[in-house]
This record gives C-alpha cells, structure tokens and sequence, in this order.
C-alpha cells in the first residue's frame, strides 16, 4: 500500500500535478464546483470560441480546402482548371524524381534532428555546469538560430562553395585535397545536412537547458551516494527526465526539417544535380518553376499528411512517458 | 527519491497538440498553394489611374527615373499612371495572386514569357492598335531588325518590346596576354585557349548554375544555337535529339573533362562568378551587359569578345527581348494604349541616364552619344543583336512553354549534369527532352 502510494505520488510529481489537484480525481466538493461552473459558462465558452474557430477556418481551413481543389485539378495558379480526380498523386508518386527527394528529406530530416540533439544536448549539459562567462557563451550558442537564415547561407556559401574559399583553401593546405564542397553531389548533401544542425542546435539547446533547469539537482546527489556511475546517472536519470521535452523538440524539428525550404533553396538551390532536392523543394519548383499547379500541391499534400502521421506517432510516446 | 517534471504537462493536451502539429505541418501545403503571398496595390486602376508594375531592371536610380517618367503620364479624360516596383524573388506568384484577384496591373514589364502566360490564361489585352499608333509616330520604324515580330500571334501583339537582354562573351586581356593565347574565333580556339588559362591557374570558360544563377543554363541553350541547332523545331515542335545539340553538349563535356569549365561551377551563385571575373580568375566567359560595371572593375581590362563560329561556321547569340504587356483588368483599354505609347516614347531617357544594362529596342537609342560612349555596347550592337537568337530557336515565334524552358527543372538538370561531367551527351539530352515533354503542354 505504502509503495502504491509513492509510486503514484512519483508518477503525479512528473506530471507536474499537486496532490489532489486536477487530473488525479479531485475531491467531491471539486467536480461539483467544475460541473456547476460547466453548466453556468458553456453558452459563454461558445462565444468566446467563435472567434478563434473563424480565424482557424480563415487561415488554415481556407488555403487546405484551396489545396486540395487545386491537387485534384489540372489548373494554374489562376485557373483551377478540370477534375482529374487522383492523376496529380500518381503523377507524383510515379516520378523518381519525387522519390530522390523523399530520400533526402529522411536523411535530411534524421540527421537534422538527431544531430541537432546530440549537439544542443551536449552543450546544455556542458553549460549546466558552472563556467566563466556562461550566460555570455550561452547567448553567442544562441546566434545561428537567431541570425537570418539569408545571412547565415550567405556566410557558409563564402566559407565553402569555390576552391578558394577558406575551408576549402585549409583542406588544400594540410595536403588533404582540394573538396567542392557544394559541387560534389554527396558533399553537398552533407554539407546541407551540417549547415542545419548549426542553424538548429541552439533551438534543441534551449529546449533541453529549460528540461534540465527543472530536475531537482539533489536527485543526483542520492544517485551518486547509491554509487551510480556519471553515464548510469545520464542515462537512469537525466535522460528519462528529459524524455518529455525531448520528444517534443524531436517533432518540431522534424516538422521543421521536412518543411525547410530557405535552408536548401539558398545554399544548393537543390543542386546539384538534384542531390539536395528535397520534397519542399521539389514542390516549390513543380507549382513556380515548371507551373504545374496540381502536382506540385499534390506533394505538399503527401508531406503534410506524413508529418501528421509522424507527429502523432511521436505524441504517444509523449504519452508512455508521462504515464511511465 | 523525487523528481520534477520536463515540462507541465497540465498545459499539453493531446487535442491541442495535434492542432499543433497539424497547423505546423500544413505549412508546405499553405507555401505551394500561394495561400501566403500578398497582392499588390488595391483595384484595377481605380479612378482612370492606370497602374504600372515594373521590376528592378537596374539599380535603384533606374527605378526612380522609370517613376518619374511614369507619373509623368497625362491621357485623355485625365487619365494618370501609377508606379509599382515588384521585386523578382517569386514575380511570378505575385503576378499571379494579383491578376486572380484582379488587384494586379493594367500595363507591366515581368518576366521575359510572362505575357504568354497569362494570355493563355485570358488576361492579356492584345497591343494592335498600341503597334498601329507606333506606326503612326514613327515608332515602328525604330525597332531594331526582328524584335517586335515574335510577339505577334494569331491573336495579335501579345506584347511590345523595349529592351534586349543578351548574352554576349567577355573576356579579360591581361589574361590572355600573361597565357600568350589570342582570344577565340571558334570552339577549336575555345579549347585550346581555354587549357592554356588553366595552366595559369585562370578559367578558361566561366559559368555557373548555383542557387538561383541561371547563367549556366543560358549558355546551353547559347552553345546549341551558336552551332545552328536548337530545342525547337522552325514551327516549334520540340526537337532536343538533333545533331546540332548533340555536338555541342559534346564540346560542353570536352570543356568540362579539361578544366576549361570549372569544376565547383556547377555550384556557383551569381555572386561567386561575379567574384571569379573581379578577383582576376576568370578570363573568358558568357555574361550579361554591363559586366565590367557589375562587378566593380574600372580598369578596362574586362571587354566583349567577338561571338565565335561553332564547328560548322555557325554564329548567334542568345537574346531575350523583353516587353511591356497590357492586361484585361484595366480602368481604360484607352488608357492603358495610350500609357504604353507614351511611356515607349519615353525611355530614351534611361539609356540617357546610363541606368540601363540592356541593349534598347530602337535605333534612335544606339545611336545616342551617351550609349556610343561605351564600346562595349557598341559592339554588342554590332555584333550580337543581329545573331540573336531566342530560346523559341530554331523557330522564332514566343510563346507560354518557354517559361517552362527557362526556369523549369529540366534545363538545370541538364546544365548541372554537364558541368558535373558525369554523363554522355545523349543520355543528358534524352533527360533533357523527356523533362521537357511532361512539362510543356502541347
């Protein structure tokens, strides 16, 4: 009984629930209250929803309807054009070029995101430590995310993109090459692929640092006193204590790396020879470059439906982390 | 043993996440529908004001005269002219938004088949009786030799021109003198100058098809026709797989495999190649007007070459005549004429100014002094408009499916497989073709 207790006042804590407070049950006197005021608001809630569900509809139900019109027409950007049912989705997912992209933009995706973990997780252990000039240092981690992303490409295309170039010019000097960093297709792939783990750490950095403020530091002192090792305490502790805003920072990334245009379009354009064409790419060029409005929606529609898919996916393990 | 949680999770719940997640994920879908573009300006020419949108053809000096000229603008029933400039990153998309809307512009300049587009479309006011009163004023007489007939359709005048963008060779002499190598006549003087240049550490024949660098692709299409080939037939059926084109991705690839072409310039940006002609690399290669100016250069070192004969003695270069369209949605058919024959008479002016780096439609504007002065136009004049060639070659009538060459996936994919060199010249072109084909409607 008395370990039944603890383990559910354990699994309340990491919720972030008081004892007895909403979620654990409550007490009568409570659900009373809540179902009189139930009864005497919903009219008001209504009203004050109405507001919030027209601009929803406006903003993301008008263009998502539009979307789909146009993904099952053969029109342009100004004419919708003749019902062709399914013909753009199977136009899209006969085409090898849509699969290539598909490809890049897993890579793309689970590098981006897993590298940008490891990196923003390791320097927000390495900051929770007490280091000179840590608020300053945290604030200059913080300048690739903060920086405009036309600048940033900018800066990385003069420190790669000809023989002459910095990077490059130190390759060559230590004998190891000459490497085209943006013209080999490979390179480029992974040069694009490292240019977002920069731009996107600090983002994971932050998300972890503020995971990391709320563990109680005493939690370490008792594992340590049990004789834990640095790694069993970062991993028994530390890592399932994250676990939560990790996954969270794991589905925005990744909803961030599969819609990431700027990133790719600025520095490879895609190139070369499509090697960093991604699917968002690849849409922005079907519907502006080659103005064919239907297929180019058609994969924008494919990729919002894998995100979703994703997400959610990745919400139920938000879920058994919380109940675990 | 205690511990707080990540994050509140009273905040977080599962119906609100997955509005999250969903608003979140439909962004792509949101950006390729254009649901988040803006139109431009408010109705049609509200009021008897005909609205002009114009792009920044030149430095912003250029657009400040294009105002003045345009709001000098005075018709009949007191008809006046509105300026707006629209910037280039997505012109098409905005064009786009604003005529659907019908917010868009009674008389526009724009991309170089944006007038064929939107006629397809329905959108373009025809520019007859602009041409009639063109040869009322003696305008008509003016144009430069073949560059107002290929607007014309069954239909009518699409559009009028009033500027050549065209593509012309440079090169730089200091260059050439440190190789001990004359500047090419032909392909075969091309290569061998070219491997010289390399042996001085130079580029031979500079390009590039980076992120939003389109020089690469227009050297292609310059490369086939410099050889008498072409992408379409004379009546305009596509035809890729000829000869012509063959043989000149042949040369492209020769280039390429001896470093005559330069291996990172699959992945140059405008910027890059600009800096390859300022920083002394580049000795000779195909550019825009204006190279010199562009890349900050005042030494005179940087000069047009003479266009070089492809194998078969061939000559032409590639040439853009791009136009001023009218549009349906306007105040006043009247008025909008009339605001594209007055501002046609007045354009003179920003060849005056020097604010243009492109070549003019009229004769009377080659021969002012203050275009004269430059000799670089003055043999660009000479000696490229009268080859020039558009990407409608081997035929010379525009229409809608050149956009698609021009901006579209397919020719980036055959210029960045070429500069790559990892291909053969028919598998490039097949691709090429093939691309093409699912993309331009017939």
């Amino acid at each position: 009984m008395t370990s039944t207790t603890t383990q559910s006042g354990l699994a309340r804590a990491r919720r972030g629930l008081a004892p007895g407070g909403p979620g654990g049950g409550g007490s009568p006197s409570t659900t009373n209250r809540k179902s009189r005021l139930s009864a005497q608001t919903t009219r008001t809630f209504f009203w004050l929803l109405i507001p919030s569900v027209v601009l929803l509809v406006l903003i993301h139900g008008y263009p998502l309807v539009y979307a789909g019109v146009q993904a099952t027409h053969d029109g342009n950007l100004i004419q919708t054009g003749n019902f062709v049912g399914a013909d753009n989705f199977a136009t899209v997912l006969s085409s090898p070029a849509f699969w290539k992209a598909a490809q890049f933009t897993l890579w793309f995706t689970i590098v981006g995101v897993f590298g940008s973990w490891l990196v923003g997780l390791g320097l927000a252990l390495l900051l929770r430590t007490k280091i000179p000039a840590g608020g300053t240092f945290k604030v200059l981690l913080l300048l690739p995310w903060v920086v405009p992303i036309v600048v940033s490409s900018t800066a990385w295309n003069w420190l790669v993109a000809t023989p002459d170039s910095l990077i490059p010019s130190l390759f060559r000097n230590l004998g190891l090459g000459t490497p085209l960093f943006l013209a080999d297709p490979t390179l480029a792939a992974l040069m694009v692929m490292v240019f977002k783990v920069w731009v996107s750490f600090p983002f994971m950095m932050m998300m972890i640092s503020a995971a990391l403020a709320s563990v109680d530091t005493t939690v370490y002192e008792a594992a340590s006193m049990d004789g834990a090792t640095r790694f069993q305490q970062f991993s028994q502790i530390t890592l399932p204590l994250i676990a939560r805003s990790t996954y969270i920072s794991w589905i925005l990334m990744t909803i961030f790396c599969v819609n990431d245009f700027p990133t790719i379009y600025l520095l490879t354009g895609g190139g070369p020879v499509d090697a960093t064409t991604s699917l968002v790419v690849l849409a922005y060029r079907t519907v502006f470059q080659d103005f064919a409005t239907g297929p180019g929606v058609a994969i924008a529609f494919l990729m919002t439906l894998t995100l979703v898919v994703v997400s959610v996916l990745l919400y139920r393990q938000i879920r058994k982390s919380s109940v675990e | 043993m205690s511990a707080k949680p990540s994050i509140a999770s009273s905040a977080f719940s599962r119906r609100g996440f997955l509005g999250f997640a969903a608003a979140a994920a439909s962004a792509p879908l949101l950006a390729a529908c254009g649901g988040g573009s803006a139109t431009q300006g408010g109705g049609g020419g509200a009021g008897g004001t005909v609205k002009f949108w114009d792009m920044p053809w030149a430095t912003p000096a250029y657009n400040d005269a294009a105002k003045k000229i345009v709001e000098g603008f005075s018709g009949a029933n007191s008809s006046k002219a509105s300026y707006q400039l629209i910037q280039w990153n997505n012109f098409y998309q905005t064009f786009s938004s604003a005529v659907a809307s019908k917010t868009g512009p009674a008389v526009s300049t724009g991309g170089g088949f944006q007038a064929f587009q939107f006629e397809q479309q329905g959108q373009i006011a025809y520019a007859d009786k602009v041409v009639d009163e063109l040869k009322k004023n003696g305008q008509f007489d003016d144009f430069l030799p073949g560059v107002l007939e290929p607007f014309k359709t069954d239909k009518g005048y699409v559009a009028v021109p009033w500027q050549l963008d065209i593509r012309p060779l440079w090169y730089r002499k200091s260059l050439f003198e440190k190789a001990g190598v004359d500047v090419p006549k032909d392909w075969a003087t091309l290569l061998e100058a070219g491997k010289a240049m390399k042996n001085i550490g130079a580029v031979g024949f500079a390009t590039g098809s980076g992120a939003g660098n389109n020089i690469g692709n227009h050297l292609m299409i310059m490369m086939m026709l410099n050889n008498g080939g072409g992408v379409f037939t004379t009546d305009g059926q596509l035809d890729v797989m000829n000869d012509r084109n063959v043989e000149a991705v042949e040369f492209l690839l020769e280039l390429v495999s001896n470093g005559v072409i330069d291996p990172a310039a699959v992945s140059y940006t405008t910027d890059n190649l600009n800096a390859q002609w300022k920083d002394k690399k580049a000795a000779y290669g195909m550019l825009t007007l204006g190279v010199p100016e562009r890349v900050g250069d005042t030494s005179g070192d940087i000069v047009v070459a003479s266009p070089i004969a492809g194998p078969h003695g061939d000559k032409a270069a590639l040439i853009f005549p791009n136009n001023i369209m009218m549009y349906t949605n306007t105040p006043s058919q009247e008025a909008s004429e009339a605001f594209l024959v007055y501002y046609l008479g007045q354009i003179k002016e920003l060849w005056r100014q020097k604010l243009m780096n492109a070549l003019p439609v009229f004769k009377s504007i080659t021969e002012l002094p203050e275009f004269k002065q430059d000799p670089n136009n003055v043999k660009i004049v000479k000696e490229y408009q009268p080859i020039g060639k558009t990407f409608a070659a081997q035929g010379n009538t525009l229409s809608a499916d050149l956009a698609v060459l021009d901006g579209g996936q397919a020719l980036n994919q055959l210029t960045q497989t070429i500069l790559t060199g990892k291909t053969d010249a028919k598998s490039a072109l097949q691709a090429f073709e093939s691309g093409l084909r699912s993309t331009i409607k017939k």
